[in-house]
């Protein structure tokens, strides 16, 4: 599914081409939501930003932590497109700081490579990156083929992959592990 | 008629910077007494120096019931003062000089400010004016930004306003102001947006949270900058990344609430030595005010 933020927020009357603020994140989210009733079950969502300069940490924090949070539990998966330098930087930093204060990782995935050089914005380590870099390059592989890429153990490698698969920034299917 | 037979304080002509701003501020409580203020020996108002005069002005309203008074304004000042809608607030009866100067013309090319903004404390009237702002800002960006200017600059200052105009309503619990200028001082070409409140400050924003330990109103200050904390939620963001950004710009961030103040400067951080300064026991002064500055 693919889902047009701009077009929503001509929808719900908010000016673009800035996101901002914490009501303008509820509204958002409100509509949002109501587009994903229709997103099946293990679906991958776009969320494209196309036309969009500014997402503030407050609509970050209103509008895709919520989505995320929601994602964990009707079982779809995020993705963005066409994310700007400074929405980056907001989502990274609320993400960040998420992280460091409820002890549970939150990172999202993205269509196209940022200014920070990788395909997702959070704080994973090195060789999570190095895993997702390889998947998107190479969509599916199974533990073995991580481990033999990376030079990880297995038993290494299928706790990084899991985890990974576990907030949701690759997919795990049949045992194998797949880019979102 | 306010003020009438009190003795004027004169003030001094230290209105060029936010930290030659505090012998002003020092003398609040004899303006508060006074209700007149003699401006015949300043000669320059920049942007953070008029808004926290204006929230002077303000305080003083609120407390006597009439408007304080300026007196003995240079016309330029007047000028000056004017064409930044400083009158509009109503806060200050209009001086003599000032109504002469209305009759100038305003500059419709006059692209590289904002005029003094009033943001709301109610979070709907304040969201309107914030996206107002910004759609202003955005319009106005490349002359205002003209030696800073590239898109990624706009985007970062309309993140900064947005985060800044948001914890007014959010914790100020008071109204504010914003005003933006590029004004050229000396050789330097100086860009300086400054949003104030005179509501209850950082240090009595935080009283409800005793998990938050600091020493002085300067370190309370720059742990909000440096770390994800929030008066209000279990962490925030918004100055954190307001602090991030001027660094990024290579910026002058200064900071005062109550009687701490704060000054990072970044555009000196790579130069061995300190570039963040702290300063406690100010002159109190309700609210926080900050100046973010660009330099060319």
């Amino acid at each position: 599914m693919i889902i047009d933020i701009a077009r929503v927020a001509k929808g719900c009357k908010i000016k673009l081409p800035d996101l901002i603020t914490r009501p303008v994140g509820r509204k958002l989210y409100a509509a949002v939501l109501e587009k994903l009733s229709f997103a099946g079950k293990g679906e991958t969502v776009l969320l494209d930003f196309e036309g969009i300069k500014v997402i503030d940490s407050s609509c970050v924090d209103e509008l895709l932590v919520k989505l995320i949070h929601e994602s964990w539990e009707k079982d779809f998966y995020i993705k963005l497109r066409n994310i700007s330098a400074i929405s980056e930087i907001n989502i990274d930093s609320v993400f960040n700081s998420y992280s460091n204060y409820k002890e549970k990782r939150i990172a999202v995935v993205r269509d196209e490579l940022g200014v920070n050089n990788k395909y997702y914005i959070g704080p994973l380590s090195e060789a999570e990156r190095d895993i997702i870099d390889y998947l998107k390059i190479n969509h599916r592989a199974n533990v073995y083929d991580i481990s033999s890429f990376s030079g990880m153990e297995s038993g290494m490698a299928a706790e990084i992959t899991d985890g990974l698969a576990s907030i949701r920034v690759l997919k795990k299917e049949n045992g194998d592990f797949i880019s979102i | 008629m306010s003020g009438t037979g009190m003795k004027a304080v004169v003030v001094p002509d230290r209105m060029r910077d936010p930290y030659t701003f505090e012998s002003i501020l020092s003398l609040n409580d004899e303006i508060l007494k006074s209700g007149v203020i003699d401006m015949s020996r300043v000669d320059f108002i920049e942007p953070y120096s008029m808004v926290s005069l204006l929230l002077m002005g303000r305080n003083y309203l609120r407390q006597k019931g009439e408007k304080a008074r300026i007196v003995n304004l240079p016309a330029h000042l007047a000028q000056y003062l004017q064409r930044m809608d400083f009158f509009k607030e109503g806060v200050f009866t209009v001086p003599e000089t000032a109504v002469a100067g209305a009759a100038l013309k305003r500059s419709s090319a006059s692209r590289r400010l904002i005029e003094i903004t009033g943001i709301p404390n109610k979070e709907r009237q304040s969201i309107e004016v914030i996206s107002s702002v910004i759609a202003l800002f955005r319009k106005k960006a490349p002359v205002i930004l003209k030696f800073w200017m590239t898109d990624p600059v706009v985007d970062f200052f309309v993140t900064v306003i947005s985060e800044l105009c948001q914890n007014i309503f959010e914790h100020s619990l008071d109204t504010g102001y914003l005003a933006l200028q590029t004004y050229r001082s000396g050789n330097e070409n100086i860009a300086r947006l400054v949003i104030s409140d005179s509501g209850i400050g950082i240090m009595k924003s935080f009283a409800g949270r005793p998990d938050i330990v600091y020493g002085s109103g300067a370190e309370l200050v720059e742990m909000a900058l440096t770390q994800p904390i929030s008066s209000k939620r279990e962490f925030g963001y918004g100055l954190c990344q307001v602090n991030s950004i001027a660094e990024r710009l290579r910026g002058i961030l200064f900071i005062r609430s109550e009687s701490s103040s704060l000054t990072a400067l970044y555009n000196r951080k790579d130069k061995t030595g300190k570039y963040m300064f702290h300063r406690n026991g100010l002159a109190y002064f309700g609210g926080t005010q900050i100046s973010i500055s660009l330099s060319a």
